[in-house]
Order: C-alpha cells, then sequence, then structure tokens
C-alpha cells in the first residue's frame, strides 16, 4: 500500500535451506541446553509461545495507513504494536491469574481470554466508530462473501477504495489473534518465571520468597522483550496490513511459525544463561 | 466479603481513570497528528497541498503512550523508593514522562518538516509555540490517569508486576485501543471532510487534506476540537471497558471454581462483544445499504 | 508512511560511524567502574554517555536497513532491537568485569541469528538484514547496560538485582543492642533494584524510542545525515536525563545530580544544534505566516 510495502517482500513460498538451517538452530539450542544441565521442558514452553505468538500476530487485521481514511479494512494502526497492546492485556491477567491461584492451566487460559477480550473490544469500538459515526459499512477488499456469515462485500465497498471497516471475520480474527497472543505471551512468561523462581534463589544464595519479585519483574519484562520479537517478526512477514485469516497473505502463515519458534528458541537458551552458575 | 467491595470500588475507579486517559490519548494524537492518519499530512506537500497542520512523526501510539507512561511510571516508582508521597511521586513522573513527550514532539515535526524542503513545504515555527504545550497538557492528563490507575493495580488489588512494569503493558494497551478507535475518525472524517460521508476516501484523493477553516487556516487545535465530540469519547470509553472489564471479571470472580470463574465471565463477555459487533455491522448493511451502482467499486 | 524513505548519500561513512559508536559505548561503560575504583559513584554518567554512541550509531543503521523498506513501520525495528538486546544484556550483565564485553557478543550472536530468522525463513532477501539486526541488537544492548549502569552505578549482575550502591535503606537496626547488627546487609532488597522492580522497563522503552526516533523522525528526500545523528544525541541526551533522574532512588544525592546536570547541558546543546540544522535545511522557517500555495487544485 504504501512505498514501504511491497517491492522487498518474498514470495509466498518457504526458503527450504533457510528452514532447515532455522530448525538446526533450534534443535542446537535445545541440546545446548540440555548439555548445560537446564531441564528443557520450559525451553520447549517458550518455543511453543513463541509459535503461537508468530501465529497469531496473523489473525489480527490491521490496516495500517490506509485503514485511517476508509481506504482498506482493518484496525488503523501498527500490526506488531497492536498484537502486543492485545497481548500484553493478556499477559496482565494471566500473571494474575497464575499469581492468584498458581494453576498453571488457569493461568494461560487467562492470558488468552485477557488478550481476546482487549481484541473483542477494540474491534467492535473500531466498527462502532465506522458505522455510527462514519457511517460506512463494513466491507472486506480480499473476499467478495464472509465466509462466516455469508455476507456479500462488493456492493457495499465504496467508490475507489478496497473495502473498510471490520467485517465479522476481521472481528473474528481480530479476537482469535488476541486469544492464541494472549495465550503464548503468557505462557512464556510463566515458563519463565519457572526457571528464574527455581534458578535465582539458588545462585544468589537468597530466600525464595525474598527473590520473588525480581524474578517476576525478570520474566516480565523479558516476557515482552520475546514478545516484541516474535511479534515484529511476524510483522516482517505480513509486510504491513492483513485482514484476517481469509486474506491471502494469511498463507505465509507457516514461514512466521517456523521463524518465531526458532528465534524463541534460541532467546530461550540465552535467557537461561542467567541462571547459570558463573561463579560470579 | 470487605475485600470485594475494596476490589469493586478499585476497579470502577480504575475504571474511571482508564476512560479519561484514553480520551485525553485520542484527542492528544489528533491535536499532534500522531499515527497513521498522519501519513496523509505527510503526503500532502507532495501533491503541491502546503498545510499548517503538526505533522508530529513520533512513533505510532501504541510504542508511545508505551514510552510515555513507563517513563511517567518508573519517575514515580523512583521517587517512591526514596520515600516520596505516591501522589506527588506519580504527578512528577508524569511532568517528567511530558517534557520528554513534548521535545519528542517539536523535533518530530522539525525533522519531517525540515526533509520536505524538496515540496516546498515552511516550518512554521508558530505551530510548535502555539500547539505543543496543548499537547502536553492533554498527555500529561492520559499519563497521569494510566500511571495512577497502575499505581492502584499494584497497591490496592497487589497485581504481582512492579509499577513501571504495569505502565508499560497498559501504555501500549492504551495506545493500542486510542489509535484502532480514533485513528478513522481524524483520517476520514476530519482531514477529508471534504470528501463524501459515508464513504472511504477514494486512494486518488489521497493527500488532498482540508487545509482551511471557516475562515482562515486550519489549525491542528480545530482537529482537537472535532474530535473531542466522538473519537475522544470513542477512546475513552474503549479503554475504559478494556480495564474495567479485565480487573471486574478477576476481581469478582477469581475465587470461584478455582480460578475457572474468571475465564468462564471472560468468555461470557467476549460472546457478548461478538454479538453486540455483530449487531452493529447488520445495523450499519440494513440501515445504509448498498453503495448506488454508479458508484460501484472500480478495484 | 507513505513518504518514500530515502537514506541522504555522503556524510560520515557507516563504518566509521560503528567503529566509534562500539568504542566509545564499550569504553564508557567500563569508565563507570571507576565507582568501584574510587569508592564514589560520580562517575556514572559514563554509562549514559555510552549508550548515547550507541544510539547515534543504530539511528545510521536503522536508516541503511529501513531504506530497503520493510513492510512495516521504522519503530518495529527498534522494537525488535531492544527485545532481543533485553535478553542479551541480562544474561551477559553475569560475567561480572567481561559483561560489556560479553554483553556484545552475546547481543552479536543473538541478532546474527533473528537477522538470519528474517532473512532466510521469513525470506524478505534483503542484503543487509543480517548485519543490520546484528548491530542493532548491539545497540540495544549495549544501550541498556549503559543507561543500566547509570543508574545503577555499576554493569554488574548483583548491582542491578540488589538495591542500588546505597544500601543504607533497612532502618531495622534501631534497637539499641550492638552495633554490628547494621553490617547485616546479607538481605537485600529485591523488590527496589532496577531490575527487580522492572525499572529496567524504562530503560528499555527509553532506548527504543530514541533509538527508532532519529530516522523516523527525519525521513524524507531532504533528510541529511548529520541533523539526523544531531537528533539522535538530542534524544540520547533526553533518555539519559530520565535516567538521572531515575538514577536518585539508587545513587548518592551528588552523584544523581552530576548526572543530571550533564545530561540537561547536552540535551540543551544538542536541541539548539538539532535546530539550527532544522532552520538550515528547512525550505522557509515563518512564524505565524499563512500557508503559500504552490499548486493544488486550489
Amino acid at each position: 500500500m504504501s512505498a514501504l510495502g511491497g517491492a522487498a517482500a518474498g514470495g509466498e513460498g518457504i526458503n527450504p535451506t533457510g528452514t532447515v538451517v532455522g530448525i538446526v538452530i533450534l534443535l542446537v539450542s535445545i541440546a545446548a541446553t540440555y548439555a548445560l544441565g537446564f531441564s528443557i521442558i520450559p525451553l520447549i514452553g517458550i518455543i511453543i509461545g513463541g509459535a503461537l505468538i508468530g501465529f497469531g500476530v496473523h489473525f489480527v487485521p490491521v490496516g495500517g495507513a490506509p485503514a485511517a481514511m476508509g481506504q482498506a479494512p482493518g484496525i488503523a494502526t501498527g500490526v506488531a504494536m497492536l498484537a502486543a497492546g492485545a497481548g500484553l492485556a493478556g499477559l496482565f491477567g494471566g500473571a494474575w491469574a497464575y499469581e492468584a491461584t498458581g494453576d498453571f492451566a488457569v493461568a494461560i487460559a487467562g492470558g488468552a481470554v485477557g488478550g481476546g477480550l482487549m481484541m473483542a473490544i477494540t474491534c467492535m469500538m473500531v466498527n462502532a466508530t465506522y458505522v455510527f459515526a462514519m457511517g460506512i459499512p463494513a466491507a472486506s477488499g480480499k473476499v467478495d462473501k464472509d465466509p462466516i456469515t455469508g455476507d456479500t462485500f462488493p456492493a457495499y465497498k465504496s467508490q475507489g477504495t478496497e473495502g473498510h471497516g471490520l467485517p465479522f471475520i476481521s472481528f473474528f480474527g481480530g479476537v482469535i489473534g488476541g486469544l492464541i497472543a494472549g495465550l503464548g505471551g503468557t505462557l512464556i512468561y510463566i515458563e519463565l518465571l519457572e526457571i528464574y523462581h527455581v534458578g535465582l534463589p539458588a545462585i544468589m544464595q537468597a530466600d525464595a520468597a525474598a527473590i520473588e519479585p525480581l524474578a517476576i519483574s525478570m520474566a516480565g519484562i523479558l516476557a515482552i522483550g520475546f514478545f516484541l520479537v516474535n511479534a515484529v517478526l511476524a510483522a516482517y512477514n505480513i509486510t504491513g496490513t492483513i485482514e484476517g485469516p481469509h486474506d491471502p497473505k494469511f498463507k505465509r502463515v507457516p514461514r512466521a511459525v517456523i521463524g518465531c519458534a526458532v528465534a524463541s528458541a534460541f532467546c530461550g537458551f540465552i535467557s537461561m544463561l542467567i541462571v547459570l552458575n558463573t561463579g560470579m | 466479603m470487605e475485600e470485594i467491595v475494596l476490589g469493586i470500588g478499585i476497579t470502577a475507579l480504575a475504571g474511571a481513570l482508564a476512560t479519561v486517559a484514553g480520551a485525553a490519548e485520542d484527542t492528544e494524537s489528533d491535536i499532534g497528528s500522531q499515527g497513521d492518519p498522519n501519513s496523509q499530512v505527510q503526503l500532502a506537500p507532495q501533491m503541491g497541498y502546503i498545510h499548517r497542520i503538526f505533522n508530529k512523526a513520533i512513533s505510532g501510539e501504541p510504542p508511545a503512550y508505551g514510552a510515555w507512561c513507563v517513563i511517567g511510571a518508573g519517575v514515580a516508582w523512583a521517587l517512591m523508593q526514596i520515600n516520596y508521597n505516591p501522589a506527588l511521586a506519580i504527578i512528577l513522573g508524569a511532568v517528567i514522562a511530558v517534557f520528554v513527550q513534548g521535545i519528542y514532539c517539536t523535533s518530530g515535526y522539525l525533522g519531517r518538516t525540515a526533509s520536505l524542503a524538496k515540496f516546498q513545504q515552511p516550518v512554521y515555527i508558530d505551530i510548535i509555540k502555539s500547539l505543543t504545550p496543548v499537547t502536553m497538557a492533554h498527555s500529561f492528563v492520559a499519563i497521569f490517569c494510566t500511571v495512577a490507575m497502575c499505581y492502584l493495580m499494584a497497591t490496592a488489588l497487589h497485581h504481582p508486576f512492579a509499577l513501571p512494569l504495569l505502565g508499560l503493558v497498559w501504555g501500549i494497551a492504551l495506545g493500542a485501543a486510542g489509535s484502532a478507535t480514533g485513528n478513522p475518525f481524524y483520517g476520514k472524517e476530519r482531514q477529508y471532510q471534504n470528501q463524501k460521508f459515508g464513504a472511504g476516501v477514494p486512494i486518488s484523493a489521497s493527500g488532498n487534506i482540508v487545509r482551511y477553516a471557516e475562515a482562515g487556516q486550519r489549525s491542528s487545535l480545530d482537529n482537537g476540537w472535532f474530535t473531542t465530540k466522538f473519537a475522544g469519547p470513542a477512546s475513552g470509553i474503549c479503554f475504559g471497558l478494556i480495564v474495567f472489564l479485565e480487573l471486574w471479571r478477576t476481581v469478582l470472580f477469581e475465587k470461584m471454581m478455582s480460578g475457572w470463574g474468571a475465564i468462564i465471565m471472560g468468555i461470557v463477555l467476549i460472546l457478548i462483544f461478538t454479538f453486540i459487533d455483530r449487531w452493529i455491522e447488520v445495523w450499519g448493511r440494513k440501515t445504509y445499504g448498498p453503495y448506488g451502482t454508479t458508484e460501484e467499486a472500480s478495484s | 508512511m507513505t513518504v518514500k524513505m530515502e537514506a541522504s548519500e555522503g556524510g560520515m561513512p557507516h563504518n566509521t560511524l560503528m567503529i566509534y559508536g562500539i568504542v566509545v559505548a564499550v569504553v564508557g561503560t567500563y569508565l563507570t567502574y571507576l565507582n568501584v575504583v574510587t569508592g564514589i559513584a560520580v562517575f556514572s554518567f559514563f554509562g549514559g554517555i555510552a549508550a548515547i554512541a550507541a544510539l547515534w550509531w543504530g539511528s545510521d543503521t536503522i536508516k541503511h536497513l529501513c531504506s530497503y523498506g520493510l513492510g512495516t513501520g521504522v519503530p518495529s525495528a527498534g522494537m525488535v532491537a531492544f527485545g532481543s538486546g533485553a535478553i542479551a544484556m541480562i544474561a551477559g550483565t553475569k560475567f561480572g568485569l567481561a559483561s560489556p564485553i560479553v554483553t556484545l557478543i552475546l547481543a552479536a550472536i543473538l541478532g546474527a541469528v533473528i537477522g538470519y530468522i528474517a532473512n532466510s525463513i521469513i525470506n524478505m532477501n534483503i542484503p543487509v538484514m543480517v548485519t543490520s539486526l546484528m548491530e542493532m541488537a548491539v545497540v540495544g544492548a549495549m544501550t541498556m547496560l549503559g543507561f543500566a549502569a547509570m543508574c545503577t552505578g555499576t554493569f554488574m549482575f548483583s548491582g542491578l538485582v540488589v538495591g542500588g550502591m546505597t544500601l543504607s535503606m533497612e532502618p531495622s537496626a534501631g534497637a539499641a543492642g550492638g552495633a554490628q547488627t547494621f553490617l547485616v546487609t546479607v538481605l537485600p532488597e529485591f523488590a527496589g533494584s532496577l531490575i527487580g522492580g522492572a525499572a529496567l522497563a524504562v530503560i528499555f522503552f527509553l532506548g527504543a524510542m530514541a533509538l527508532q526516533h532519529p530516522f523516523n523522525a527525519c525521513l524524507g528526500p531532504n533528510e541529511s545525515q548529520d541533523r539526523t545523528l544531531m537528533l539522535a544525541i538530542e534524544v540520547g541526551f533526553l533518555s539519559m536525563f530520565v535516567v538521572a533522574v531515575m538514577s536518585y532512588a539508587f545513587l548518592d544525592l551528588v552523584s544523581a545530580t552530576v548526572g543530571v546536570a550533564i545530561s540537561l547541558i547536552g540535551w540543551f546543546y544538542s536541541y539548539k544544534q538539532y535546530i539550527a540544522l532544522s532552520k538550515r535545511d528547512a525550505y522557509d522557517w515563518l512564524d505565524a505566516k499563512p500557508i503559500r500555495e504552490v499548486g493544488g487544485d486550489q
């Protein structure tokens, strides 16, 4: 759409060499973690969390600058940061639920619901703005018919635009994206917290209860770092704008899932070095 | 029981603060012309339309507000570490964050406008002098409310995250909610007020933003005047709902079914909003109907 | 943003900039070690200088990367730099006196891996992707390390997670028992430390904004390198000011005030310079003048 989009974007396919090298990096990270004497279960959790973030970002309907003019469907903001907004709102809920209940399943479900709720409210308000304030009905530019509701779009698309607003499929994508991104972010946070919860008292020779705030803050900051890396990688894969799960760009999702998994594996390995006993 | 009553009170207060913060955030970003609609302000001189609109080229609103709120929260946290009164610490934190925000605003305007010299867009220095204080005032409200809300979450509701981390999380969410809700209204309704109502801006019209007011020339202050009538309050409702419902479902239903109560409530809320959204969509389609055949989409 | 990205040619070559950036960043971070050598914390501000050097270099890197067109905005590059930088920096501080060097190496490896992923798995096929993301991860990590060193007076893990240089925040020794109870500092307050209180998140986002802002703000057909780099220094000093204010929680009054004074002086000077350069590059510099029409369908 803008001068930024397009040109540099690679093809739709998967680059076999790159993918194989990536999987090797992933396996080496797991092996190195094992060799240093850490449990690999948390790392697996981090990898799954990263892949989920990469997957979830693709659902979020983001139109970028053209959406702000009603020229293209989607939410008028940047893809990585909107996903971050939803994912971190999920992280807020998940971290709170984990603190209160200590139950893994409740916490990640809480994270997912937090992200989904944030996106549901935001998407609803976007449609309210388009319909009630601007008098513009929702219409998709990429498909003629909503796969869920069966609404037709061509007649509802105003002249000279690629559609506008959030058709139901995009709303649905937004909520699913928020759920998955919130789930992935919370999963990474909990796995990191587990690592530090056990590791930090051991290397610092301190009481586990006293070190709890440190473990939470460190896991929180790193979870945000992981989230941003994965969300930006997914945004690079999308190259700017996407309408939701019905968009042809959605077919690129395997690349992002693999890329985010590899990035999370390596980042997860580095973040475990923090609790490595270096004697200092 | 008393704890839950206090929790509900805090939840309501946090929701109210979030509503004010959302409204102020969106108005600020519209007066300053931040985020995606700013691409048109940037584009206009290239199309030959010299204008007097603020061109606040900071990143999109989510990272920007993440940064301002985390600065406010972090400075407040640091001052509380040396035993400042929390109210004073939050105010001082917000003041420093607003100072940083104001400097970023001016450097964004100067940088982008100076880089447009090729298209003969001059730097109108009076825009900076008259509008930067206005955006700073609005963002002070937004930052102060967000940090105060985060302080309530950390101390009264015992969220495990430290204050700066909460500031970051909710700052990004604030920017995301405000930009999502408010940007189309500013971008389409105000910048392209000369285009047809009830239709998107045709791509061919890009860059032809409204530059003149009822009398004289449009300044960004006029944009704030306009967007406070819908986009600001709508963003406020959006962010207020997010914060209020997120806290509400946790405070009230956390204890039920060993934690699953809050999740079931969250799913119910998502379904309710899905239903409302579908109703809005259908209402729009029914009420406005399809565009006329002469206006058939050309793409 | 719809404006065409055109990186200006000429000016200082990127490699020269990179060498200055790395050297000043590493040396500046090490100079904060004078705090330990001399026993006073006034040398902490060198960490801020190190961070500014890293940002200065990073804003040029971002220009080279973004001139290829990433499909998403300039800010996302700052986010990925600091997301990976944060991971490398916290892990890097574990290595005592070697921390700045280890941080640099860890960040470079991490950045290279992420760059490879973006380039080969995500198929972006941008020639400078790997080196740019490598540089940017280093910039992110060194900026965070520099600012963290400035805030707490040390770049070592124990200093970042356990309070600061002033650990006299435990007033519990008020009993009339013996003076020796005051020496027991084995009960550190983790929640009051830079990482434990999540104040590192402030540095994280201060740096991420400061890294992407110079090029994002100055992009356009008439972008010029000296102006962009001056803006990098300006936002660097501005970020340093915030860090200096936060350092009141960790350092003594004099050291923190030295940091505030230096950052404000540096900021004021670079801001004036930046305005002068903008005035030089602008088409015209008008005060309260009407729109001058040049075309359009008026």
